[in-house]
């Protein structure tokens, strides 16, 4: 009995993190609207701060290549000062954060702010992999961690103190909110800008002000946790998680709901450690990280009402879409010149630009789901990955071969992709986000992580494709990559492009930009909002289901880390940077952005920059959603534009004389 | 009483066009406000009035021309700056705080200078004491409207601008509001410049109007004389088919120019602008305070 009381006490420990972080993501949201997905990588960025400053004297910069080491005292420095240098940076940074990125966006659209805090997520997480490698870093202790005999146990006495701190910190933050003229305020400026405009507040300065204290809580959580978790970018990142299951039970509103939420969950998590030891049939992995996962499942999608509106000036607007008008002669015109791509591209490049392809797939699955029905998913690598997976049973034990396995396998993703559009009938925007999130790290830590399932760390090999005895895999003897199977995967992204560009314009593809125009408004319309919003999710994880399968074939071993949940977000950020309305954007995405795709490929093999993808990503993704929200595609640069009139003009002249003087020139986009 | 009896206006507006995203709604506007005045905007649906005093309250940046608050300009400072120095828009939406209490409201709405205390307001607004402790967000119209107005006075106004006070409210409510705007500029030498549909009402309050039709003044006036001529305003909300009607009508002297705006029928803008001559013959409720420079 005592043991599971000891684990109950020790997930304090992991709980006044998630407490801390939920406590700084309501005040974001109340103040500025934003529900930052970088929040945890701020304190992992803030901790690596910390750590060089208290083992080294330095001061880390936030960004890599150029200098970024400022040595201060050149020796180790003591706990305090270098604590509260740490939060001072953080106080800083918070503020510059906010000044050149979250103001900026103050009036974009919920799925631009999405972007922009995953951009900031990415470029932290590839700083600090960069900078202090993603090797984890112990800190000498913090807060007294003497044991201290308690209910019949010996426990750390640093968990009590980590209660007591989040109990301090949400009783004070509740009482400024609740009494103070600042936290009045605040709760005004997020229940009406506008009205808080009018008596004389100045939102922004209300939301800059409580920007910088979350980060400096952010921080302070980063540090204190340091000595028992060690820094290492991935799993201080991931702390957003249950953070935001935290936040999201109090609905983005409540300190008094966050801190306890947080609380219980890390008590709830380390129970289930406990219990995995106890109980035989439980998985052993992944459990705990699924818990975040069915807490927000379960609170939001049947006990919540979901998050409370923001009173704000503007009305949002989606990302703009594009108009394909000839898909069938802008198909047969790509497949052609991918064709003469794959023959004239040989070795590494050639592979590359098989991979664009089937990055291109994936970001496809986002046009229908984010770009036509506006629901976000963050996790669209682990569909893929399922289907991937799914193709090794299917050819390997129940042996069906090539296009039925290839159809069964893409199918596969279908079922879960269904499961996961359920809480997007209740839940939009920031909510569904952060579901989707959490569905993806639960697929990503549980069911990834099945040895039976995957193969373990080594993956799984998969046999090539073959079509009556003709072999279209990627490798035949000495021959890799081959034209042949280039082919084939580009004929399928044809294909899935063309089905993408023809359900603009169908019935169905209407009903879903209603959809996502204004839910009531199309239901009053006699559209079934339900029904729409659940065929874009099973069309957008069959598409993705597709690109894992493709994917697949192309690297011919899968294995888990593939479809791990940073690489969800990825495509999201590469997906919104090129334009999620478009196909276009989705090419656009495939081959000058995707991290294997043949763009990067290039810049690697030529200048060896490729590890800086992921921060330039980041960094490109921020950048976009605050200045091109639409994305790259919907206003090319110029020279495209031009080019492709030029193309055009010779191309459909002849044929479609009428129909070509009429496009313009975002249709450079919107084509192809 | 106005102690401050204004050198320049309240509020003078020359020459504006205001709009969005740099198209004009509301174009060569030019309207003057004293203090202690209660001036009434009218005009129909998509007239640019609302576009007009958002724009004078700072939620928009003017295109061209210049607003000024007692002799300074003020067009294009943010909506909170021109809050706090006396600027006070209730806005056509009331712009609550649905989660804050009506007693929190009022204290949130304190400038830190020469506030009116809540006794004061609640004088005024008698209705809102006994929901002093209840949220916005479970008022009624009424009272949310009481409130809004309410908040705006705290700050003791130099210029109070009133949209659409009427707006989903009952007439008897509106019947008792209206004169509110009356005592605030008689008391406080605000001026006060609110949007209107419902003229006859309007009428009753102002001491002057202007009257807006797509964006251009077509018609202003002493309220006094306006109550006479509902020919005339019926006309100017009409638009384009009733303007032959208003150039039939025999009003005091007319603008020049302005002719490529209006009808393409030959019709020229009436104007009572400056002319001292409509100031006799006024009611005793609008014979206070009117001071036009």
């Amino acid at each position: 009995m005592s043991s599971y009381i000891l684990f109950l006490l020790l997930g304090l420990g992991s709980g006044a993190i998630y407490a801390i972080l939920a406590l700084g993501l309501v005040m974001k949201y109340r103040s500025a609207g934003v529900v930052d997905f970088g929040h945890s990588a701020v304190a992992m960025f803030i901790a690596y701060v910390y750590f060089g400053l208290r083992t080294e004297g330095k001061l880390e910069l936030p960004w890599a290549i150029l200098p970024h080491e400022i040595t201060i005292t050149g020796s180790e420095m003591g706990n305090a000062p270098a604590m509260i240098a740490a939060l001072l940076y953080a106080a800083v940074l918070g503020l510059v954060m906010y000044l050149l990125i979250y103001r900026p966006l103050r009036h974009a659209t919920q799925l631009a702010r999405i972007c922009a805090s995953v951009g900031i997520l990415l470029y932290l997480q590839a700083i600090a992999v960069l900078d202090f490698s993603s090797n984890p870093k112990s800190v000498p202790t913090i807060l007294p961690d003497s044991p201290l005999h308690f209910a019949g146990v010996i426990v750390p006495v640093d968990r009590l103190w980590f209660a007591g701190l989040v109990v301090v910190l949400a009783t004070a933050l509740w009482s400024t909110y609740r009494f103070t003229r600042f936290g009045l305020a605040t709760r005004a400026a997020s229940e009406n800008e506008e009205g808080a405009a009018v008596i004389g507040l100045s939102a922004d300065r209300i939301a800059a002000t409580n920007w910088v204290l979350a980060t400096v809580l952010a921080a302070l959580a980063g540090i204190l946790i340091a000595p028992i978790a060690t820094i290492q970018p991935a799993s201080y990142t991931l702390f957003i998680v249950p953070a935001l299951a935290v936040a999201l039970v109090a609905r983005f509103q409540s300190f008094a709901i966050a801190a306890a939420a947080g609380l219980i969950l890390g008590m709830l998590q380390s129970e289930v450690t406990k219990l995995i030891s106890v109980i035989d049939w439980l998985p052993k992995e992944g459990l705990p990280e699924a818990i975040p996962f069915i807490v927000i499942v379960v609170g939001m999608t049947l006990v919540a009402k979901g998050m409370r509106a923001r009173g704000e000036i503007v009305v949002q607007r989606n990302p703009s879409l594009g108009r394909p008008s000839r898909p069938y002669v802008t198909t047969a015109f790509c497949f052609a010149v991918g064709a003469i791509a794959l023959v004239l591209l040989q070795g590494s490049l050639r592979f590359a630009l098989i991979s664009s392809f089937v990055w291109i797939c994936l970001a496809l699955s986002l046009v229908v789901l984010t770009g036509y029905v506006g629901q976000v998913s963050l996790a669209q690598m682990a569909f893929a990955g399922v289907s991937a997976f799914a193709l090794t049973h299917i050819t390997g034990q129940l042996g069906i071969g090539f296009p039925f396995s290839f159809i069964l396998a893409s199918l596969a993703a279908v079922p879960l992709g269904i499961v996961i559009g359920l809480p997007a009938l209740r839940l939009r925007g920031v909510n569904l986000a952060v579901v989707t999130l959490s569905a993806g790290l639960v697929l990503d830590s549980l069911v990834f992580n099945w040895t039976w399932f995957t193969g373990g760390l080594g993956g799984t090999k998969v046999g090539n494709p073959s079509l009556l005895g003709w072999n279209l895999g990627i490798s035949s003897g000495n021959a890799y990559p081959r034209v042949i199977f280039g082919i084939f995967v580009l004929a399928v992204v044809c294909g899935i492009g063309l089905l993408v560009a023809r359900l603009r314009r169908a019935p169905a593809g209407r009903m879903m930009i209603a959809v996502r125009s204004n839910e009531r408004a199309a239901a009053a319309a006699g559209i079934d909002v339900n029904r729409t919003k659940l065929l874009a999710f099973a069309l957008s994880s069959w598409i993705a289901g597709v690109g894992g399968v493709l994917f697949a074939y192309t690297q011919q071993t899968v294995s888990p880390p593939t479809f791990e949940v940073f690489t969800s977000l990825g495509l999201v950020a590469i997906a919104f940077v090129a334009g999620v309305g478009r196909i276009g954007g989705a090419v656009f995405a495939g081959i000058m952005m995707a991290s294997t795709g043949l763009f990067v490929t290039f810049l690697n093999r030529e200048f060896n920059i490729g590890k800086y993808q992921l921060l330039v990503a980041g960094l490109l993704l921020t950048i976009t959603a605050i200045k091109q929200p639409d994305g790259v595609a919907a206003n090319p640069p110029p020279p495209l534009v031009h080019a492709w009139k030029w193309l055009e003009a010779r191309l459909f002249y002849k044929s479609e004389t009428a129909q070509a003087s009429s496009t313009v020139a975002a249709s450079a986009g919107s084509e192809h | 009483m106005p102690t401050d009896v204004a050198i320049a206006p309240r509020l003078e507006i020359t020459g504006l066009d205001a709009g969005y995203f740099g198209q004009p709604v509301v174009r060569d506007l030019n309207l003057q406000v004293g203090a202690g005045e209660v001036v009434a905007l009218l005009g129909a649906n998509g007239a640019g009035k609302t576009t007009t005093l958002e724009t004078i309250a700072g939620l928009y940046a003017p295109i061209a021309g210049t607003i000024a608050m007692d002799g300074s300009e003020i067009g294009g400072r943010a909506t909170h700056k021109l809050a706090r120095e006396g600027v006070s828009l209730v806005p056509e939406s009331r712009a609550l705080f649905n989660g804050l209490t009506v007693r929190e409201h009022l204290q949130l709405a304190r400038t830190g200078g020469n506030d009116l205390p809540t006794d004061a307001v609640l004088e005024m607004l008698p209705e809102l004491e006994k929901c002093l402790a209840r949220k916005a967000g479970v008022l009624s119209g009424g009272e949310q409207q009481m409130l809004a107005v309410g908040r705006a006075l705290v700050g003791r106004p130099h210029l109070l601008l009133v949209d659409e006070m009427s707006l989903g409210l009952a007439p008897i409510i509106v019947e008792r509001l209206l004169p509110i705007l009356r005592r605030v500029a008689t008391e406080m030498g605000t001026g006060v410049l609110f949007v209107e549909q419902h003229v006859p009402l309007a009428l009753q309050v102002a001491d002057k109007a202007y009257v807006l039709s797509h964006g251009r003044l077509v018609l202003e006036g002493m309220a006094q004389r306006l109550r006479g001529e509902s020919e005339l305003l019926r006309a100017s909300y009409l638009g384009d088919e009733a303007a032959e009607k208003i150039t039939a009508l025999p009003v005091g002297d007319r603008r020049n120019g302005d002719t490529e705006a209006l009808p393409p029928k030959g019709y020229e803008e009436p104007s009572d602008r400056g002319a001292p001559d409509v100031g006799d013959g006024l009611g005793s409720e609008t014979d206070r305070g009117t001071q036009h420079t």
